[in-house]
């Protein structure tokens, strides 16, 4: 990817080498190890052969609407610790691995699976690793040991869901307080977590506020979104994205945007439906009232990753049309081998900067984007 | 000294001279009065708010933690409700709360001895055994009105979903989880230790303004040129500590030139003291504050509340001085005390600014201008972050990016979520 392909006639057959070069880019790191772990003269495949993770992970994912894409890849990498025999610890952190780069592989939009796989990962190590010192003495946790660990996360696969449920309840209840009396909230993308905010706010006898949606035409989630909170009484007014920057400037009653996302990154910047960039730099540009643009999100969202080089998007590993190179010219987007390997275009995502971002409100209070790396510092 | 400081100055002096002879009940209802009407403002509401904290520690009746905490939050969401524009009252309330919830849980350790310094974390709070069955204490109005954002999970880490900690499986309950039911023996232990922590806190209060004042001499350089909007106590204490040691000018702006009444210029007290250590000073009007601008090397202000995000709540018109250093690039310097720095966003009100009296500007014997004019007084302005280059502390100089920190050392994320505007009795 660094060096410069010159480029020949587009054909799709070079395009689809690129395609499969990204894929190879965004699994790299994975597939090292375990590759090595295969030359080890182990007893690797023989059991687990008929275990898919990605079917798992597409199938409790089509399962529960509720649940969160890195929930899904956390739980389908439980199912693969349950049915694994029981092997060495740094064995199963091989295979651990593998099984999270196949995952990783048959996404086109890897990051929420890459969140939840790299906390479940790290919480993994963490019990190879030492005990600290004194320092943590008066912690309620004693470390567990690798076996406890295996152990603990086998038996309340259950308990993570319910966890990840109820933080998106407190997310509600610190999102709620943002939402004003007698104001208007602009949203968009049919996020889970802010309908439920709006809803929370909506109990409040107290707030009278109305609700403008955008909404695209034919986008299912986000008119799903719309239905629920008409249910529930709010007054919602839906337009067309086009019409954003029109509303902000007239709409002088808008003192929150919220919006979901599906991956927080290092440094605060939150890639996110398609849309979301365009919408934050709009708040920030178009004048008058004080207008703040909140992000929320569950701390299980949050990737180690730092985006710095452009194309954002793509870097991070996302397989979407990348019209920034011009390299999808002539090539037909309805073939079906092209459309497996792409984000289809309703699922698309942008890069919006924490510099636009007012705040990020997560299950553990309403965060300033410098302070996810905090929070990821904890993890390491 | 301003004279409408001495207006008021009296009638908080009696009430903390009177704390003690007096039911803390009546203290609390006058320091509530005073406070709708003003007559304690700016800094001394946190020495008010932390002496009537003391009393209520010292004289109200409680047998366990949990009572002593819904017993605090209560009167102090009476105080902040009687103040909205006082982030400052929250501001101690919380770090009096936290002060409880860290001697509980020192108690507790000890207790079971598990000896441990400074437990910081909830999850260091909540009980490894269920504790001895006993009648759940009685519910405290603040904490069943409000029991939603007390009982919020909390927890600093991102593997809290993935943790064997008990205390996530229920956030939402999170509420009624007894903190540490103390044995009649350690309330005594306890009490003192809570007077103690809340001593120590009206010490740091009174002490700030001089511990910020000596990073003074690190900030201003020899032949600078520095503008100081509307000095409050705290950039006065500073500016003339950088006296003793430098050779400056400072500009004073401020809104009237000449002050009204005594005919006496403003700050005629600082100038005074500034002029007998050789540091020039002029007062500017602060209409005339942009000309100035280009000659400025840096504008200081001090702060009345610092907010999460970094934004800041000050004098009116300061926001002008900043704004038009941000267009000549010249650095704004915020002094902030850290019980200033409050956990929370700006609310919209404090976006939009305060309105005063603006009696000031027209007078009442100019019956057309009454009556055809619309007259707003702002008497507070919010700065937004991006504007502001550097908070000095009493505990040195921070950057935006290191607020967070910093309020994670002095609140606890329980009492952040503890909010005083909501909780309605």
């Amino acid at each position: 990817m660094l060096r410069r392909i010159p480029l020949p006639p587009f054909s799709l057959r070079t395009f689809y080498r690129l395609i499969h070069y990204h894929h190879i880019m965004a699994t790299d790191e994975e597939t090292k190890p375990s590759a090595a772990t295969q030359g080890l003269p182990v007893h690797t495949k023989a059991q687990n052969e008929d275990f898919n993770i990605v079917a798992t992970y597409r199938s409790l994912l089509s399962s529960d609407r509720e649940i969160t894409m890195p929930i899904a890849a956390i739980e389908s990498l439980i199912e693969f610790l349950s049915i694994t025999p029981y092997v060495t610890s740094m064995e199963l952190v091989e295979k651990v691995k593998h099984q999270k780069a196949l995952l990783l592989a048959s996404a086109p939009n890897p990051l929420p699976i890459l969140a939840g796989a790299d906390l479940f990962e790290q919480f993994l190590l963490r019990s190879l690793r030492p005990p600290p010192a004194a320092s943590s003495s008066s912690n309620l946790t004693e470390p567990m040991s690798f076996d406890q660990t295996r152990e603990h996360l086998v038996a309340n696969k259950q308990l993570f869901a319910q966890r990840a449920q109820a933080a998106r309840d407190n997310i509600a209840i610190w999102g709620a307080r943002y939402v004003s009396d007698e104001k208007v909230v602009l949203t968009a993308g049919g996020s889970r977590t802010v309908t439920k905010i709006l809803l929370r706010a909506a109990t409040d006898q107290s707030k009278h506020f109305k609700v403008i949606y955008i909404l695209e035409p034919g986008n299912t989630r986000s008119q799903a979104a719309v239905d629920e909170l008409r249910q529930a009484g709010l007054e919602v007014e839906t337009i067309v994205p086009n019409k954003v920057a029109y509303v902000l400037a007239n709409q002088k009653k808008i003192n929150l945007v919220l919006v979901g996302t599906e991956a927080i990154m290092q440094n605060g910047g939150i890639i996110s439906g398609m849309g979301t960039a365009q919408l934050a730099a709009l708040v920030r540009a178009i004048p008058g009232g004080m207008k703040r643009f909140y992000v929320a999100a569950e701390t299980h969202k949050i990737v180690r990753k730092t985006p710095i080089a452009y194309p954002i998007v793509a870097k991070m590993g996302v397989r979407q049309r990348d019209i920034t190179r011009f390299e999808n010219l002539g090539v037909d987007l309805d073939n079906e081998q092209v459309k497996e390997q792409l984000l289809r275009e309703s699922d698309e995502v942008d890069y919006t900067d924490p510099e636009l971002i007012d705040g990020i409100i997560t299950e553990q209070g309403v965060k300033m984007t410098w302070q996810i790396w905090e929070l990821v510092d904890d993890y390491i | 000294m301003p004279p409408s400081q001495t207006n008021y100055a009296p009638s908080l002096d009696k009430l903390i001279k009177s704390l003690k002879s007096q039911p803390y009940e009546a203290s609390i209802e006058a320091l509530i009065f005073l406070l709708k009407r003003r007559q304690v403002k700016g800094d001394d509401c946190a020495v008010a708010t932390a002496h009537i904290l003391l009393q209520v520690v010292a004289r109200s009746k409680w047998h366990d933690v949990d009572q002593l905490l819904g017993r605090v939050q209560s009167v102090g969401s009476r105080l902040a409700r009687a103040a909205p524009h006082e982030p400052v009252i929250g501001n101690i309330v919380r770090r009096v709360l936290g002060l409880i919830r860290d001697e509980a849980s020192e108690d507790r350790n000890n207790a079971d001895d598990l000896g441990s310094d400074s437990a910081s974390d909830i999850q260091s709070l909540a009980p490894t055994n269920p504790p001895p069955q006993r009648p759940a204490p009685t519910p405290v109005l603040m904490r069943s009105n409000t029991a939603a954002p007390v009982g919020l999970q909390v927890s600093k880490s991102m593997f809290n979903i993935l943790s064997a900690a008990t205390n996530a499986d229920t956030p939402m309950t999170g509420a009624s989880t007894p903190l540490s039911q103390a044995q009649p023996a350690s309330v005594h232990a306890l009490r003192t230790e809570v007077i103690n922590g809340i001593e120590e806190i009206m010490d740091e209060i009174q002490q700030a303004d001089d511990q910020i004042a000596s990073f003074a001499d690190i900030q201003i350089h020899p032949g600078e040129y520095v503008l100081a909007y509307q000095p409050t106590k705290t950039v006065e204490r500073f500016l003339i500590k950088a006296a003793t040691r430098r050779r400056f000018t400072v500009f004073i702006a401020s809104i009237d030139p000449i002050e009204a009444g005594t005919g006496e210029k403003p700050y005629a007290a600082l100038r005074k003291k500034l002029n007998s250590h050789g540091v020039t000073t002029i007062n500017l009007a602060s209409n005339g504050l942009m000309a100035y601008i280009p000659r400025v090397n840096k504008v200081i202000f001090g702060a009345k509340v610092i907010y999460q995000n970094g934004g800041l709540l000050v004098d009116s018109g300061a926001c002008i001085a900043a704004q038009a250093a941000r267009e000549f690039l010249k650095p704004v310097i915020v002094l902030g005390a850290i019980y200033k720095f409050c956990p929370e966003d700006p609310s919209d009100e404090a976006v939009i600014g305060e309105l005063g009296n603006p009696s000031s500007f027209v007078s009442y014997a100019d019956g057309p201008e009454v009556e055809a004019l619309d007259i707003e007084n702002t008497v507070a302005d919010y700065i937004p972050p991006s504007l502001v280059e550097m908070y000095i502390t009493n505990l040195g100089p921070q950057t935006r990016h290191h607020l967070a920190s910093i309020l994670a050392d002095h609140y606890k994320v329980e009492d952040i979520g503890y909010s005083l505007h909501d909780g309605e009795v």
